[in-house]
């Protein structure tokens, strides 16, 4: 699984913006986005700003959960009360290896299914599949996966509290601070 | 519903229709954009307090706060926007140009698309003569024209017992060769022969394997079909030939040019189906048995026609019903014979056939446009992709005008009006009335009652022992679950209950009557399940879903959703994984996305979502996928309006698939489409007014300026002189200098920053030139 994980101004300006690939089954840690994907990342997630704009009215979590998927990528949210807006979008492959397209003749990026997720399979049977495997890399309809990035989440508002209690921080402003960003990254790699 | 739209036919009177209403809708934005604007405010309302807020005034930073970000036009824009809006419809010829109305005009193809159909069986003196008159193809292609458009109101009964007439109501006249192969015309006379026979006694898996061929050849030919309008419309934009009247007609779309394809596309789609066990649409209701006034024994001639018709000629596939109705109709030849004697003959035929017979009086002589009197045959609004293709190249080897434009007589055309007039209104409608009627009676409604269901429920019982091992290649155990299907070949035979179910389903959708039909379907789908006959199951599940979409405020929207995202997700995963079968796939959720998009702002959004699936699924083609991504933006942009901001807008979605369609688009190589689509987006995402921030992340820059940079390669070295010439193209205009000189300031910059970009072709778009980010920057965020 790979991870673009960006925080949301109420402006829909990026606060922080962070990629990074899973630490667990033995993955190093780096992201394996395609360049295409790459390039999407930041059109997807700020397309589903609609719908974390439409739910905060109806759910009163902070975490919303999975809200949106486009193709292969899955997008989580966190609202902090401040509305601002922790996205996480995790695309699933194995570990270590870039995720590879399935050959298709009628496919198109960004449309292309990856391996994990046949498309097929993905419509009719959403159930089964999230039975046969429940690990976090494999499955992003899990609800382990869920939990993990609910942890995640959680550790980061903690960290992001911290920066924006800075006196000299307001909470529309980039975060540069290379701690939290370190921070960040430990979070991921401790639960993702 | 509004009245028939008649998008090929004569426009006279009707373009002055969609006026009044347009000019209303363009005051209403006017209102609505002149108000102060609740942008100003709230800059302090962000602070989003959940516990202390109550409900009413927490909606108050909701409106505010997407229109504080959104504020892309200004409102002097906007109303000059509208103004051309308007001024663009009234200049626009038959079809309408609102946005709205779109909608309305895609789910009238739909309905029109499933119509009655009328084979036609002709003695050989009855196509000599046809022929005579200039019509090559024989009778069915002198009557199918005037078919698809009968004029006058056709009034239909439902089976609750309500009476209700229908503008638009039309049948499909084909050929008798039709029935006997999938697919009318094929090149390979050798492959037809094959086909048939598979169908008619061939083991399952071959016609199953024939079947899903003919599925990706049906969605290459619309592909081949698409592709050549594309390149027409290129032609006639460059003044170089003239475009096909179909794209004339139907406008360039109403908002800021949306494709004129579509349209297109979607009523090839729908008259691309090839005839199959499944679905009994294509299955004729009636046939057309045609002798002339030459033949020297004419009566003889009908009866040999008519048990032509029947089973026991082998001209007909074994799973097609034979209780259709049988029409008799003289040709009577003006010019040569005597009409007392064609008058004795017509009544002794009567006497022999009953009520359903026609006396056809024609003249012999063909005619031609300087002829008095003479007025054009309209053209076929519903060939099939294949037939549309041979028209095309036939088009280009001979002289256009005398191929696309024929001629008849004004007394032969009113006497074939009211030919079929009399023959829809008086026999087939009546006709397929009783059948309704009486399957309704003797089949559905003991289906329906508990004594039906126990039936139903005792034959799996009984079966069961045996039925769940057995698989389907076992031969020779033809019913291993006690059900009706036919195993080994892969039908109902039409006897059973099963298929006369169907066929009543169908023949109640085809008369409109969609209430019926979807209940009928619902029980359907069920039962086909059960069988794992799983092409029907497909196929009713689809019905069942199209016909919830049609009956009018069937649902509340969360079990609606529920239920027909299950029925949904049934046709396209059969259609696609147990079938392979991706014709029908598309066709199914094509039509699901109109009509769901139909139903208004909240259903768009279930329309967007199957969009996306459809493209995850793999099966379209390009052209197919720009038109289909463009549809999928259209479903987020109908959910932009000021009203939507307490519902929830999707201005940002609607700005991604944009996006996308623009990439689409370039990758087709069609840099004008992309390039309005590009532009699109830039209104979406607000950059393109003066005082914008720019794209809202930093990191969207990459693909952005790629798709600058390839327009601009594709452009050409005069792309800011193409950039003026699209811009006077009626739909999309920026009304002043200063607007220009934006648009050229915005698209500028990339030109200068992507200098490295030149290996850049379209058929590599999906290929991302790595310097348009900074990559390695965002590598070295990644992990230290």
């Amino acid at each position: 699984m790979s991870y673009y994980f960006c925080i949301v101004g109420t402006r829909d300006q990026p606060l922080f913006e962070l990629e990074f690939g899973t630490s667990k089954q033995g993955g190093d840690g780096v992201a394996r986005f395609s360049q295409e994907a790459r390039h999407m990342n930041p059109f997807i997630v700020h397309s589903s700003l609609d719908f974390v704009d439409e739910l905060q009215w109806t759910n009163n979590q902070m975490y919303l959960k999975r809200i949106d998927q486009f193709a292969s990528s899955h997008i989580s949210t966190f609202l902090t009360p401040t509305s601002t807006r922790f996205m996480l979008l995790h695309l699933p492959h194995p570990p270590n290896t870039a995720p590879t397209s399935q050959p298709m003749p009628n496919s198109f990026p960004p449309f292309t299914p990856y391996t994990s997720v046949p498309p097929s399979t993905s419509t009719a049977s959403r159930g089964t599949s999230s039975s046969s495997s429940t690990s976090i890399p494999n499955n992003p309809t899990s609800p382990q996966t869920e939990e993990a990035i609910r942890q995640f989440f959680g550790e980061v508002f903690e960290v992001w509290l911290k920066a924006i209690m800075n006196p000299f921080a307001s909470t529309e402003s980039k975060i540069g601070s290379p701690v939290f960003k370190q921070r960040v990254v430990a979070a991921g790699r401790k639960y993702l | 519903m509004t009245p028939l739209e008649h998008e090929n036919g004569n426009p006279g009177g009707i373009s002055q229709r969609p006026q009044p209403e347009l000019a209303l809708r363009s005051s209403r934005e006017f209102t609505s954009s002149d108000l102060p604007n609740n942008t100003a405010s709230n800059s302090s309302s962000q602070i989003r307090t959940k516990i202390s807020l109550s409900s009413s005034e927490s909606r108050l930073p909701l409106i505010a706060g997407p229109s504080l970000i959104y504020k892309s036009r200004s409102p002097s824009n906007l109303r000059s926007q509208s103004h051309e809006r308007s001024s663009s419809s009234s200049r626009g010829s038959s079809s309408t140009t609102s946005a709205y109305d779109s909608n309305e005009t895609h789910r009238q193809i739909i309905v029109r698309s499933f119509a009655p159909r009328v084979a036609v069986f002709a003695s050989s003196d009855t196509e000599d003569f046809v022929k005579q008159k200039g019509f090559k193809d024989g009778l069915y292609s002198l009557l199918r024209p005037y078919g698809e458009h009968l004029h006058g109101k056709v009034v239909i009964r439902d089976s609750m017992g309500g009476s209700r007439g229908w503008d638009d109501f039309g049948i499909r006249i084909i050929n008798s060769q039709a029935l006997q192969t999938n697919s009318t015309h094929r090149a390979d006379g050798e492959m037809v022969d094959r086909d048939a026979r598979n169908l008619v006694n061939g083991s399952q898996r071959v016609s199953e394997h024939t079947r899903s061929s003919h599925s990706n050849e049906t969605v290459k030919s619309i592909d081949r079909v698409l592709d050549r309008y594309l390149r027409t419309t290129d032609a006639a934009s460059e003044g170089q030939g003239k475009a096909y009247v179909d794209l004339e007609r139907t406008s360039y779309g109403s908002r800021s040019g949306l494709s004129p394809l579509y349209p297109v596309y979607l009523r090839k789609l729908l008259s691309s189906a090839s005839i199959a066990p499944y679905e009994t649409f294509l299955h004729p209701v009636a046939c057309l048995i045609a002798v002339s006034s030459h033949h020297p024994a004419p009566i003889e001639a009908l009866r040999q026609l008519y048990s032509n018709t029947g089973h026991e000629s082998q001209k007909v596939p074994a799973w097609m019903g034979m209780e259709y109705l049988r029409y008799y109709v003289l040709i009577h030849d003006e010019e040569n014979d005597d009409i007392t004697k064609s008058t004795a003959l017509f009544d002794l035929m009567k006497r022999h056939f009953g009520l359903h017979c026609h006396l056809l009086r024609l003249r012999r002589s063909q005619c031609v446009l300087t002829d008095d009197d003479s007025t054009r045959v309209p053209s076929c609004e519903w060939l099939s992709a294949e037939e549309e293709i041979e028209k095309l190249s036939m088009g280009d080897d001979a002289d256009d005008v005398e191929l696309s434009e024929k001629y008849i007589l004004e007394s032969d055309s009113t006497a074939i009006k009211n030919l079929l007039r009399e023959m829809v209104t008086q026999s087939i409608v009546p006709f397929m009335e009783s059948r309704v009627m009486t399957w309704n009676d003797q089949v559905a409604s003991r289906r329906r009652g508990i004594g039906g269901r126990f039936i139903s429920l005792s034959k799996r019982w009984t079966g069961f022992g045996t039925a769940k091992s057995t698989t389907l290649g076992l031969a020779g155990v033809s019913n291993p679950s006690g059900s009706n299907y036919d195993y080994q070949q892969g039908f109902y035979p039409p006897e059973t209950p099963e298929s006369t179910m169907r066929q009543l389903g169908d023949y109640a959708f085809m008369l409109r009557d969609w209430k019926l039909a979807s209940s009928t379907y619902d029980f359907l789908r069920a039962d086909f399940g059960h069988d794992k006959a799983w092409g029907h199951h497909a196929a009713a599940n689809e019905m069942a879903a199209i016909t919830s979409l049609l009956v009018p405020h069937a649902f509340s929207s969360k079990s609606r959703s529920e239920l027909l995202d299950q029925m949904l997700e049934n046709a396209a995963y059969s259609y696609l994984t147990r079938c392979s079968m991706p014709f029908n796939v598309i066709r199914c959720l094509t039509i699901a996305i109109e009509l769901l998009k139909n139903r208004g702002p909240v259903a768009a959004d279930d329309a967007a979502r199957w969009g996306g699936k459809l493209l995850e699924f793999g099966v379209l083609t390009l052209s197919a996928q720009a038109l289909t991504t463009e549809r999928v933006a259209e479903c987020y942009i109908s959910r932009t309006g000021p009203d939507f901001a307490a519902a929830g807008t999707r201005k940002r979605q609607a700005a991604l698939w944009t996006v996308l369609a623009s990439d689409s688009w370039l990758r087709l190589d069609r840099p004008d489409q992309a390039r309005v689509r590009l532009r699109e987006a830039s209104a979406l995402y607000g950059i393109d007014n003066q005082d914008s921030a720019g794209l809202p992340f930093p990191s969207m820059q990459g693909l952005w300026q790629r798709l600058n940079s390839a327009l601009r390669d594709a452009g050409g070295d005069d792309y800011a002189a193409l950039i003026d010439t699209s811009v006077a193209q009626p739909d999309f205009q920026l009304d002043t200098a200063e607007e220009k000189e934006q648009l050229n300031a915005f698209i500028r910059p990339s030109i200068l920053s992507s200098t490295d970009a030149e290996g850049f072709t379209p058929q590599d778009a999906g290929h991302i030139h790595p310097t348009s980010l900074d990559d390695s920057q965002l590598q070295d965020d990644g992990f230290e």
